[in-house]
């Protein structure tokens, strides 16, 4: 016996419109589909819903970058479908030619990993035509292909956002939460979409810097497993324009790699410097051909002047001690007596 | 007064711009304060436009339902393990970010309370968060790298189970070792009673022969029951007690070979024959070697 047809996304007539969402007046039709006879029938990877939000995002870097860049580039790909991929930048173009790639690629936010000196990676995350934009240093990076992180998620699945509260407090913080939400979450409906929500990405904000971190859901309780990537992201400086314009906010805490790596340059030559110096020192002590001590400074401490006495000399033979002890007979001799 | 304004030239010497006259001006001006001159790491001055920023926000901000976004903000989840533990984490929600299980533990519980919070309004939505099981599409991660994962997660599992294993094989044979020696020590002693037990039989000390039977442990319990006893009522043995005679036993111990005046003068033992070396000869010539010389004895051999 073959086992019952099953059918995607199949709502009896209406099967053929669901190619078509645009055609789809009401909004509230939801994936349920109408168990027609006995076909298995289930949800439908391209929704019934109307595609309203035409969210696109612009995913792509400079030349130069490493291969654990080009791979986050790739997950951050699969993990947002309503992504674009872009030819990589010249190192050499300006910053503001993104724009014009943006409008050229239909997209109106856009990531661009900049990568300098094959160690450093900057991300520019912006909207793409009036701003604003963030450039951040990214660290610690962690790509899909590690093998510690265990969860798997749908490709194109819409992901919950998951915010520290932190957010709301400050003003830089809370634009770009703003930008976050607008760049990673996937619209609803997307074509390109699943219509489950089974993993969460994570922005949580500690030591100054924003920690990215993507979990599967597998439990309805509560129980959750990392799937990644996972990055973090330094805030350096936001523009008000699209790369460019007048900044609006820049990290007091933000250090330049370079200036990072130059401190700890310079403290290991510090630390080297001091040493040769206290070595030559000692070697010039060495060298140093020593005083001879001719006169001793503490000779005359106990040099006191004290009362002169004369000399006297005892002239007649020692006499018998008056106190002598008496006689005592030997041990031997006391023994036997005692016998 | 003077040394502040040492104070204040001293730290100022690189730029020499200002000379000390002017320094001094400027001293009794009251503009010049101690602590004004300690070093400290240049401060920028960043920008923090906050009226552009809000402003930029309301620009940025659309007017999204929530299924178009599916954003929350919370403070993290309870923290089980730590309230199991007793410890009350720091309010606020601030986590050492050096701390790497801690920090991790952090972002888990944030991600949790965000899905615990977010599966509700999904299921009003009527959105699933969990795809049939008969229902296949691409992941993220192929099912080369889930199995990669897997293998990975056996092997580390298996050296676990592994390690374990020979760490419970180590102690086992120590323990082992131990309960051998007991072993053969208890073999020991009940041959050694067996032993001693025929001993007796055969010098007619006891009739009885129950120690054939394979109850020994009664009569060893029984001899052991008050050996001491025993003794004390035996007395010590002949070897003992001649040793004792001979070497006393017991008293002080001191001053007992000296001479005393008696045993000085008493000569009765004295034989004039002997004394001096004189009876030497007379009994060597007496009791003379009867064994011939070595060489003697090799001819007689070779002779035979």
């Amino acid at each position: 016996m073959s086992p019952p047809k099953r059918k995607r996304g199949s709502n009896g007539p209406a099967g053929k419109k669901a190619k078509q969402a645009k055609f789809v007046d009401n909004e509230d039709v939801e994936a349920v589909p109408t168990t027609a006879q006995e076909e298995i029938t289930v949800p439908a990877p391209v929704s019934m819903g109307k595609w309203k939000n035409k969210e696109r995002v612009l995913i792509f870097s400079s030349r130069g970058v490493n291969f654990r860049t080009r791979h986050l580039m790739n997950d951050l790909r699969t993990m947002m479908p309503h992504s674009k991929a872009d030819t990589k930048m010249d190192r050499k173009d300006k910053l503001f030619v993104i724009n014009e790639v943006c409008e050229i690629k239909n997209c109106n936010k856009c990531l661009y990993f900049e990568a300098k000196k094959k160690q450093d990676l900057y991300m520019w995350m912006s909207n793409s035509p009036h701003g604003p934009s963030v450039k951040f240093l990214v660290q610690n990076i962690h790509t899909l292909a590690e093998l510690k992180m265990t969860g798997n998620c749908l490709k194109g699945s819409r992901p919950l956002l998951s915010f520290d509260p932190t957010f709301d407090k400050e003003p830089h913080f809370a634009l770009l939460k703003e930008l976050f939400i607008q760049t990673f979450a996937t619209p609803h409906y997307h074509p390109k979409s699943q219509p489950f929500v089974d993993h969460v990405f994570t922005f949580s904000i500690a030591d100054n810097r924003i920690w990215f971190r993507n979990y599967q859901i597998i439990e309805e309780d509560g129980a959750l497993v990392e799937v990644g990537p996972r990055f973090v992201l330094n805030i350096i400086k936001i523009f008000q324009g699209s790369f460019g314009g007048p900044t609006l906010y820049e990290n007091p805490h933000f250090q330049s790699p370079n200036m990072h790596r130059r401190e700890l340059r310079q403290a290991t030559t510090a630390k080297l410097r001091e040493k040769q110096m206290l070595k030559e020192l000692q070697k010039m002590k060495r060298t140093e051909n020593k005083e001879v001590a001719t006169k001793d400074v503490t000779a005359d401490v106990f040099a006191t002047p004290g009362v002169e006495k004369p000399v006297h000399i005892q002239e007649e033979e020692p006499g018998q001690d008056p106190k002598k002890r008496k006689p005592k007979p030997f041990k031997r001799r006391r023994m036997q007596m005692s016998r | 007064m003077e040394d502040d304004t040492q104070l204040g030239t001293e730290s100022e010497e690189e730029d020499s711009d200002l000379s000390d006259g002017e320094l001094q001006e400027a001293f009794a001006k009251g503009l010049l304060k101690p602590g004004m001159n300690v070093l400290t790491s240049k401060s920028r001055t960043c920008v923090n436009n906050v009226d552009g920023m809000k402003q930029c926000l309301a620009e940025l901000s659309k007017t999204l339902p929530w299924v178009e976004r599916l954003d929350l903000t919370n403070l993290p989840a309870e923290d089980i393990i730590a309230r199991a533990e007793g410890k009350h984490p720091a309010p606020g929600g601030s986590v050492n970010a050096e701390d790497d299980f801690q920090r991790e533990m952090f972002f888990y519980r944030q991600a949790q309370a965000t899905v615990l919070e977010a599966l509700p309004r999904l299921k009003k939505l009527n959105i699933s968060t969990k795809r049939p099981e008969d229902y296949f599409a691409e992941m993220a991660k192929s099912d080369q790298q889930m199995q990669k994962i897997r293998k990975k997660l056996i092997s580390k599992q298996a050296i676990l189970e592994k390690s374990e294993k020979a760490k419970k094989l180590r102690e086992q044979r120590k323990f082992g070792k131990k309960v051998q020696v007991e072993v053969i020590q208890k073999r020991q002693k009940e041959k050694k009673a067996m032993m001693n037990a025929v001993k007796k039989y055969q010098k007619g000390m006891t009739d009885k022969l129950d120690f054939l039977d394979g109850d020994q442990k009664a009569p060893a319990a029984a001899n052991q029951k008050n050996p001491k006893a025993d003794m004390a009522k035996r007395g010590p043995n002949a070897k003992r007690k001649s040793k004792d005679d001979r070497f006393g036993f017991g008293g002080k111990k001191s001053g007992k070979k000296w001479n005393t005046k008696e045993s000085h003068n008493d000569v009765s033992g004295f034989r004039s024959k002997v004394a001096h070396g004189k009876g030497g000869k007379k009994g060597n010539k007496g009791k003379q070697n009867k064994r011939p010389g070595k060489s003697v004895r090799k001819k007689m051999k070779s002779r035979s």
